[in-house]
């Protein structure tokens, strides 16, 4: 999570939420939230899991939303 | 109930007092999804008011204020992390309670900061950065 708030804070074109699933079910459901924590960018998901600063840049540029 | 044991408290307040600028938390309120079974007796909104004030009292440089339905939040309650009354795009949507709790101690943390904790190689990365991201991070409280 802090990875994803520290990228905000470093950049004006990120933000970043941590979304607390179980309160929000019906969008949880939607983003096929089965294991957390669930990485989704701009709506679409990407990947599970905590992985180290280089490879969740790595990651979030290369994120694809088609 | 407090949110804290008084050994976390005492932890809590210590990393505060580093803060290198203030940080306001905006408790957002407003229309609020049905949860899931079991967690039906929770006032989230209320709780989330209770456990945000509790944290603005451990340091002079955290403060906390109540907004219904601010501008582009779609998500109740949620808390919104503002560096200097910022808005930098840092929210936690939910009532951040359990393990989640560290997430927003660790949101106020980052956002006291004046220089991202970033390494400089990813900083370049994101200095290239040629569209808008919308992260969401889902989490659970457990």
């Amino acid at each position: 999570m802090l990875l994803a708030y520290r990228c905000a804070l470093a950049s004006p074109r990120i933000t970043a939420a941590a979304v607390e699933s179980t309160e929000f079910p019906t969008l949880a459901e939607e983003m096929e939230v089965w294991a957390v924590p669930r990485i989704v960018v701009n709506g679409v998901p990407q990947w599970d899991g905590a992985v180290p600063e280089r490879v969740f840049l790595e990651r979030l540029l290369a994120a694809t939303f088609g | 109930m407090p949110i804290f044991r008084p050994e976390d408290e005492v932890k809590v307040r210590e990393l505060f007092d580093a803060l290198e600028r203030p940080v306001e938390l905006v408790v957002a309120l407003g229309p609020e999804e049905t949860p899931l079974h079991g967690a039906r007796d929770v006032d989230f909104g209320a709780e989330t008011v209770r456990v945000v004030e509790e944290l603005c009292a451990l340091s002079s440089s955290v403060s906390c204020r109540v907004e219904e339905e601010p501008a582009g939040v779609t998500r109740f309650p949620a808390v919104l992390v503002r560096p200097e009354g910022e808005d930098v795009g840092v929210r936690y949507d939910g009532l951040p309670w359990g393990y989640e709790l560290s997430s927003l101690v660790g949101a106020v943390l980052e956002a006291g900061r004046r220089e991202p904790s970033l390494r400089p190689e990813s900083l370049e990365l994101l200095a290239g950065l040629d569209r808008d991201l919308a992260i969401d991070v889902f989490v659970t409280p457990t």
